[in-house]
């Protein structure tokens, strides 16, 4: 409807200004070749707009919203806009850090406006070009849509949808900015939701160690214990952490509780007693520097991580059946060698160039 | 018209090519014949006509304010309303062979704290005398399943009816007081969800009360619906009354959510008229 609406106007437009567009036409085939590179070099500008080779292929591909650096620019602006919370202290990067994969490392729970705490540790964001649906439930159908659920929150930005497009449209520059992306009217949910869509899909983690090794590139070298730690991976950890984006974009009860009532995660969404205590499998890229870990950030270090699946698992009649032997023991058994290759394999996630990247930082 | 044409015949087509005309008097033949059918169809096409739909929000007899007024429920209760809004869609109109016409995108949110809310009209009905209508109380579940950037006024997420949490639509939102009890207690009720086992997608059929609702090229009836908040606590069945002192928020799919939809459904609209213009 909205795109239908878009045609619409654009079709007045055009009838409107037909002298215009019929010298842009002849314009248009002269320069036809030029004009080509140009939209090549603009999503060039907007970072992550490339498909790794050791990537599964796009979920939300780039025609769902052609990356361009105007958007970009857009997109970021709102993401480091702390005006978008209620009382102007929150912004989406106020616990989702650059320097962090987008986790709020360090913090179990974080705050949102009057210091209130969410009830979920701070998801890393990386890769969500490649995701299949969004929160630790999967609660959220859509990568435009995820950025609702934060904003809204009475515990996070706290800032009802009307309120937050109220606020834009009271912003000249930001009335500007958007008008020069979408033309001219007041700014409205799908472009507000899209602009921001353009800077969290462009948080591409793919330069790791771990990458290039897999890529046979240049700088691209294990150690032989890293090496030992990713064929312990494979074996033990791969099923669920599967793919090169360490996540095989289903729900999965780890064995962390015996019962859930403090958080029944995809029961939540479903209502089904089978989906008790089951999560969406986390991607473990730059997991080294994403703690704490687990939905409700329980575990401080990857150590305690490893200890859990080794010795910790709990029985639930919703445990994963690959966390329960025929032996009828629980967890995946870890000598403290395995621990130990694993730990020095998972550090091969941590990919520099995504955790400095200056285009990703809060805009100056 | 016929003369110049036969004229420029001998004019124009020396002998040699009068082969030609013969296929061009089919052609011209075939285009006449269709121009002339469409002319038929036009006069004999069922023509639609427009239903207007008016929604008076009540609580019991009296009109619903949100302006604190106080009111009773049938089992003494007392509360005071602040918020009520519903989506109905997926309108379908029935005659009296049984035959219905469903009308497509239609999604509307009554607000009634927006008077304008309450009117709208349902244009592209087929002509003819129906003795039904039905609607659904919400959104079906591949509207509110679909993008909602996608979709029009009504559905957009920023009219603070959609669920962030969970993708999807409220149904339905009631806010309000419970005044009765040892202490106010806060009426939150979202209904919502598409998802068995709480799906609360429920469907209205209120009865035109024996009324024919005509519909003409020329003439638009309109139907005056009730909405009575009293029945969203009270259906048919045993144990459906819900409580008010002691009311827990509903804010996600449940089987008490299934419930108040249920109630909602059996008991809350009521056609008070249906006007023939």
């Amino acid at each position: 409807m909205w795109r239908t609406f878009y045609l619409l106007r654009a079709g007045r437009l055009l009838l409107a200004h037909w002298r215009l567009v019929v010298l842009l036409a002849l314009t248009g085939v002269v320069g036809a070749s030029a004009g080509c590179s140009r939209v090549a070099d603009m999503a060039l500008a907007v970072p992550g707009t490339e498909q790794p080779s050791n990537f599964p292929s796009m979920v939300y591909g780039l025609a769902k919203n052609p990356p361009d650096a105007a958007t970009f620019a857009l997109g970021r602006r709102l993401f480091y806009d702390p005006r978008l919370s209620s009382d102007g202290t929150v912004s989406c990067g106020s616990c989702h850090r650059a320097e962090a994969a987008f986790s709020h490392e360090g913090h179990r729970l974080s705050p949102g406006v009057g210091s209130r705490l969410a009830t979920r540790n701070v998801p890393a964001l990386q890769n969500l070009r490649w995701r299949q649906g969004f929160m630790a439930d999967g609660g959220v159908l859509g990568l435009e849509l995820q950025a609702l659920a934060p904003l809204t929150s009475p515990l996070e930005m706290n800032m009802p949808l009307a309120n937050a497009l109220a606020r834009l449209n009271a912003d000249a520059e930001y009335q500007r900015q958007f008008a020069a992306i979408y033309g001219p009217g007041p700014i409205d949910t799908p472009q507000f939701l899209r602009a921001l869509a353009q800077f969290v899909a462009s948080l591409t983690s793919a330069n790791s160690r771990y990458d290039k090794y897999v890529r046979h590139e240049a700088d691209g070298k294990l150690s032989a214990q890293e090496v030992s730690g990713l064929l312990t991976f494979k074996a033990k950890c791969g099923s669920c952490h599967a793919t090169d984006l360490f996540t095989d974009e289903r729900f999965h009860n780890n064995g962390l509780d015996r019962t859930f009532a403090a958080d029944s995660g995809r029961a939540h969404i479903t209502s089904q007693p089978a989906h008790r205590g089951l999560f969406k499998v986390p991607s473990l890229r730059n997991v080294a520097r994403t703690a704490p870990y687990m939905h409700d950030g329980r575990f401080a270090t990857l150590a305690q991580v490893l200890a859990h699946y080794d010795h910790g698992v709990q029985p639930s009649p919703t445990l994963d059946p690959l966390l329960r032997s025929p032996s009828g023991r629980l967890g995946i058994a870890l000598s403290s060698a395995e621990q130990a290759d694993l730990l020095a394999f998972l550090t091969t996630l941590t990919d520099n160039d995504f955790l400095t990247d200056r285009r990703l930082a809060p805009p100056q | 018209m016929w003369a110049p044409v036969q004229f420029s015949i001998a004019k124009h087509f020396p002998m040699k090519n009068r082969r030609l005309l013969l296929p061009v008097f089919f052609a011209l033949i075939a285009a006449t014949s269709w121009l002339i059918g469409c002319k038929k169809d036009a006069d004999s096409q069922p023509t639609v006509g427009t239903v207007s739909f008016e929604m008076a929000n009540m609580v019991g007899s009296k009109d619903l304010a949100l302006d604190g007024t106080v009111y009773t429920t049938a089992s003494g209760e007392t509360f005071t309303v602040s918020t009520f809004k519903y989506y109905l869609s997926n309108i379908k109109f029935t005659k009296a062979d049984g035959s219905t016409y469903a009308a497509p995108g239609e999604y509307h949110l009554v607000d009634a704290a927006r008077a304008s809310s309450t009117n709208f009209t349902i244009s592209n009905v087929p002509t003819g005398n129906y003795t039904g209508v039905s609607f659904v109380v919400g959104v079906d579940s591949t509207t509110t399943k679909g993008d909602p950037l996608a979709l029009p006024g009504d559905l957009n997420p920023a009219n603070a009816m959609y669920w962030t949490w969970a993708s999807g639509h409220i149904f339905l939102k009631l806010e309000g007081t419970a005044t009765s009890g040892s202490a106010p207690n806060p009426i939150t009720c979202h209904v919502g969800g598409y998802r068995a086992p709480y799906s609360a997608i429920v469907t209205a059929s209120p009865s035109l009360n024996g009324n024919t609702l005509v519909v003409r090229a020329n003439q638009s009836p309109k139907i005056r619906f009730s909405a009575d908040v009293l029945k969203m606590f009270d259906g048919n069945s045993p144990g459906s009354h819900v409580a008010l002192s002691t009311f827990q928020e509903i804010m996600m799919p449940s089987t008490r959510a299934v419930q108040i939809a249920q109630n909602y459904a059996a008991g809350m609209f009521a056609v008070n008229s249906v006007q023939a213009n």
